[in-house]
């Protein structure tokens, strides 16, 4: 896998916004400035992916994450909203010596795994040598060449969904149901007290402890008929 | 003084004569698999670094999801190589970032219904005020 030209430029351009929105993720001081370069980084990443000629990958990227994951964040971030961020009076690191020991640890982290991907690709290199220009785009297109040489219409999005009902239909099907438990999961932990009340899903005695604190609650209790 | 510099001015000219600057342009020009790879290294390294140090429980989620997309990255790069040496089972990479997005998904609900009932009960985010488990 080579690319070149305009694909390079674009490339680099794409990676370098990824990690620059990356750390800005991590440093932002308000949560919502997180969210967004979040946004940005994981928008960057699609377009890494359709380089790799992954496009369904890209769009499913887009319309999970950015339309659907961050949105969740966004909602979440003002429900629990903290002022004090914000304004600059709360630490947003944990301690310095924490941080410290954390900043060597990913710097090591850093050398370890880049070593090791400059070694293993060399010696991926040498057990499989690859042609110097990129190959295999027949086997992965069939419409006209573009202007990189690759073509403008890909069957990618054809091929992962055939592959995928065809070689994980069962893990689909779990991932189905995964999706299904995780929807009742969330609904499940984040109802209020008031909810869980009226739903005859709290203790009796915890209940009665709440209610003497907080009469209101006796309204949601439910009537046993 | 002068001395320390000569190694150095050694090595530089070996490198131009073993053409290695020519050939570290044209690993600029030309992104092959191991570009994917140390990006999507990079990634995950400030997604690791972003769990160990932030204490806002919300952005420690979001560092989770750079971690995951790093490793998607990873996915999708090795199965473009794959298609290119003809693999059969080229598309396997695809597939499991498709799962790996669906499982991020289902933990970013949880977490954050997690992180919903956590507020209520303590009024805090900061992980460091968390420590119920802690004695």
């Amino acid at each position: 896998m080579i690319l070149s030209g305009y694909e390079a430029l674009f490339f680099w351009i794409f990676a370098l916004a990824a990690i620059f929105a990356a750390l800005l993720t991590v440093m932002a001081r308000n949560a919502v400035h997180s969210a967004l370069f979040l946004i940005s980084s994981l928008v960057s990443v699609a377009a890494l992916f359709v380089l790799a000629g992954a496009e369904f990958i890209a769009g499913v990227q887009i319309l999970v994450y950015v339309g659907g994951v961050m949105v969740l964040f966004l909602f979440v971030i003002m429900l629990v909203n903290v002022g004090a961020e914000e304004r600059g009076r709360e630490e947003i690191f944990n301690n310095r010596r924490q941080v410290t020991a954390s900043l060597i640890f990913c710097f090591l982290l850093v050398a370890g795994v880049l070593y090791a991907v400059n070694e293993g690709y060399r010696g991926l290199q040498k057990s499989r040598p690859m042609p110097e220009a990129s190959i295999g785009l027949d086997s992965r297109a069939s419409g006209p060449a573009g202007a990189t040489g690759t073509s403008a219409i890909t069957k990618d999005t054809e091929r992962v969904g055939s592959s995928l009902y065809r070689y994980a239909s069962l893990p689909f099907e779990i991932a189905s149901v995964l999706l299904l438990v995780a929807i009742i999961g969330s609904v499940m932990l984040a109802r209020t007290l008031k909810q869980e009340a009226s739903a005859d899903d709290v203790d009796p005695e915890v209940l009665r402890e709440e209610i003497a604190r907080d009469p209101e609650l006796a309204n949601f209790e439910p009537q046993s008929d | 003084m002068l001395n320390s510099f000569i190694p150095v001015l050694a090595f530089l000219f070996q490198e131009v004569e073993n053409d290695r600057f020519a050939q570290m342009k044209h690993a600029a020009t030309h992104p092959d698999l191991s570009k994917f790879l140390v990006i999507g290294a990079l990634l995950f390294i400030i997604g690791v670094a972003g769990v160990l140090t932030r204490r806002n429980i919300i952005v420690i989620f979001m560092s989770i999801e750079l971690i995951l997309n790093a490793a998607n990255l990873n996915f999708v790069a090795f199965s473009r190589y794959l298609q290119e040496t003809g693999n059969v089972n080229a598309l396997a990479g695809q597939i499991f970032t498709v799962f790996v997005i669906v499982v991020a998904a289902a933990e970013a609900a949880i977490g954050l219904g997690i992180v919903i009932a956590l507020y209520r009960n303590k009024e805090t985010i900061w992980v460091d005020e968390i420590d119920l488990l802690k004695w």
